[in-house]
């Protein structure tokens, strides 16, 4: 399997990031299917291709109690990523230290597998406003990104992964999102997490093409990729694509997911469920879906290392 | 064009809903109403975790009556930290204000709907619930005791010696302690259990409630008036034991110090204090 190593940024953190080999495809971690996750037996999570568990970070900024506990629980047999919405990596950096203690407090105790957050903004003027807001992509925002990285690399001792953002409009911009992405990471020393569900919503809102978009990000940088369900805006239908994660995976994202399997070969895939959610059974369904991409990846690339050989 | 001019122009936007400031940052003026995603996903999310975060308010007051209060609360106090957990801390103050002012303008905040007897009956204990609601999160996301002191650990300190009246102990932190007005508590169990049936005759006199955490649920329960002094001299840093419990015996002689300790220890409300 690949190994996707990352530039050493200047703090020197470690780098390395085991795309694929730990991982294959997990779950976000429901509180409502925590009994289902904890009864799943033993001997089989070794057999279970790898299965592990996403929650966002900042839900867990909580002193004890039951909500560590139940993370606790499941750490113990699986492996976690850490998925920060409260960063605000583009902006008002003024409280960025206060929240990265926080993290990697979490970080200390539970060692997640992978940390990641959003290219994006959530907070102004020291207010925070619970979305994720796209930045502008200038020089200068990308400057304010690459400041906001750094702190939060700094403040918890690792590297991690940036998310692209869903975009319902375009703002003005100097340049496309895979070269403003690819620049943040390759100047902070980030990776990469590929929301194939977010870039197709983007190409649908924005008229992107969205192949050519993941054509445009080198492999490389690639740590993690995020596939969800969205639905039409109620008002205004199919022409506005809404980030829900309140419906299964749609197919043409399933069919993006595996052109973006093909092009940065096998990452952790994580089908992530935020509204609306359904069975432990209907999910891992899901799941299993996203592993027979990976699967089938594997199994191809296997074959082309077989039939090399014997050309040979 | 600076990223601060478009952050503040978007965060004017997020909070007036006057798109005007945005208009010189979009690529394609006749999307700007798709702005809104960003707006109406800000609003979800808080008035979501305040739903989360006061529940048998919500109940009380019908869906569509606290989402309302709640955006109110949203526009003017936005959460200050990347984090919804804990969101609302000054939300049943808030309450208290709105249903001052409300009464102050003859103005109702709440439709009525037939199920629900009058908007006076809404507003009566409402606050207080806000705060036994707020209390209750607080107890359940409170930090683990660090050396909770259990009948197991009273016995090996006995076995020592040790002469406990003089064991400096403190309430663990997942107790909270609070004051509320007379049927408000038996409400809000009422509300809690779906026991309608629950007694909620009207008491003059304010209800000292406790809340704790017991292996991983939050407990409440109201306490008499030897157990508020005994709770109340084991808050902070806490006190000899000895000390605590004769304050409980000058508020009632009859006191039944060793009936209380035992229920202390058996629901794990004190720790011991380590200077």
């Amino acid at each position: 399997m690949v190994k996707a190593r990352l530039k050493v940024n200047k703090a020197g953190f470690p780098q390395y990031i085991v795309a694929g080999e730990q991982l294959g495809a997990g779950l976000s971690l429901k509180p409502e299917h925590l009994d289902d996750i904890l009864a799943l037996p033993v001997e089989q999570l070794v057999t279970n291709n790898n299965l592990w568990f996403e929650v966002h970070t900042e839900n867990y900024f909580v002193a004890g109690g039951p909500r560590l506990n139940y993370l606790r629980a499941v750490r113990e047999n699986f492996d976690i990523s850490f998925h920060g919405v409260g960063g605000s990596l583009g902006s008002d950096h003024k409280s960025m230290l206060a929240h990265t203690k926080r993290v990697k407090a979490l970080i200390d105790e539970f060692q997640p597998a992978l940390v990641s957050e959003h290219a994006v903004w959530s907070k102004s003027d020291g207010k925070y406003f619970a979305d994720l807001m796209p930045l502008p992509r200038t020089q200068d925002a990308l400057e304010s990104l690459i400041n906001g990285i750094d702190c939060y690399q700094t403040g918890i001792g690792r590297s991690i992964l940036v998310e692209n953002p869903s975009n319902y409009l375009d703002f003005i911009s100097d340049m496309d999102e895979p070269q403003f992405l690819v620049e943040a990471a390759k100047r902070s020393g980030c990776g990469l997490l590929i929301d194939i569900n977010n870039l197709y919503i983007s190409s649908k809102n924005t008229g992107i093409d969205a192949l050519d978009y993941l054509k445009q990000i080198p492999a490389e940088l690639v740590g993690e990729i995020h596939i969800a369900g969205h639905d039409p805006d109620p008002a205004l239908g199919q022409s506005l694509l809404i980030d829900s994660h309140a419906a299964p995976v749609a197919t043409p994202v399933w069919d993006l997911l595996a052109q973006a399997i093909e092009i940065f070969g096998q990452r952790p895939v994580l089908v992530e469920r935020d509204a609306n959610i359904p069975s432990f059974t209907e999910l891992m369904s899901e799941r299993e879906t996203a592993q027979s991409y990976l699967n089938q990846s594997e199994l191809e690339s296997r074959l082309n290392i077989s039939h090399k050989e014997v050309v040979r | 064009m600076s990223t601060n001019q478009y952050i503040d122009a978007f965060t004017r936007y997020l909070r007036t809903g006057d798109p005007s400031a945005m208009k010189h940052f979009c690529e394609n003026p006749s999307h700007i109403k798709r702005l809104a995603v960003y707006r109406n996903g800000f609003y979800k999310g808080c008035v979501d975790a305040l739903i989360a975060n006061f529940p048998m308010c919500e109940k009380k007051v019908g869906s569509e009556n606290f989402r309302k209060m709640a955006r109110l609360y949203v526009d003017r106090f936005p959460p200050e930290q990347g984090t919804l957990v804990g969101y609302g801390l000054s939300f049943p103050d808030f309450i208290a204000r709105l249903i001052k002012d409300s009464e102050f303008e003859n103005k109702h905040i709440f439709e009525v709907t037939v199920n629900q007897q009058s908007a006076s009956d809404l507003y009566m204990n409402l606050v207080d619930i806000a705060h036994l609601d707020y209390a209750w999160l607080m107890s359940l996301m409170s930090a683990d005791s660090i050396e909770a002191l259990t009948i197991e650990h009273i016995t090996q300190l006995m076995e020592q010696g040790i002469e406990l009246t003089e064991l400096n102990v403190k309430l663990s932190p997942s107790v909270q302690l609070l004051s509320v007005n007379g049927s408000a508590f038996f409400e809000w169990i009422s509300l809690k259990t779906n026991n309608y049936g629950v007694d909620q005759a009207k008491s003059p006199t304010d209800d000292f409630v406790m809340l704790w955490r017991l292996q991983g649920a939050v407990q409440a329960r109201s306490l008499c008036s030897a157990e508020v002094k005994l709770m109340q001299a084991l808050q902070g840093t806490g006190r000899s034991l000895g000390d605590a419990f004769d304050a409980a015996v000058t508020v009632d002689e009859n006191f039944e110090v060793s009936e209380a300790f035992t229920a202390c220890l058996q629901n794990e409300l004190l720790e011991i204090q380590i200077n």
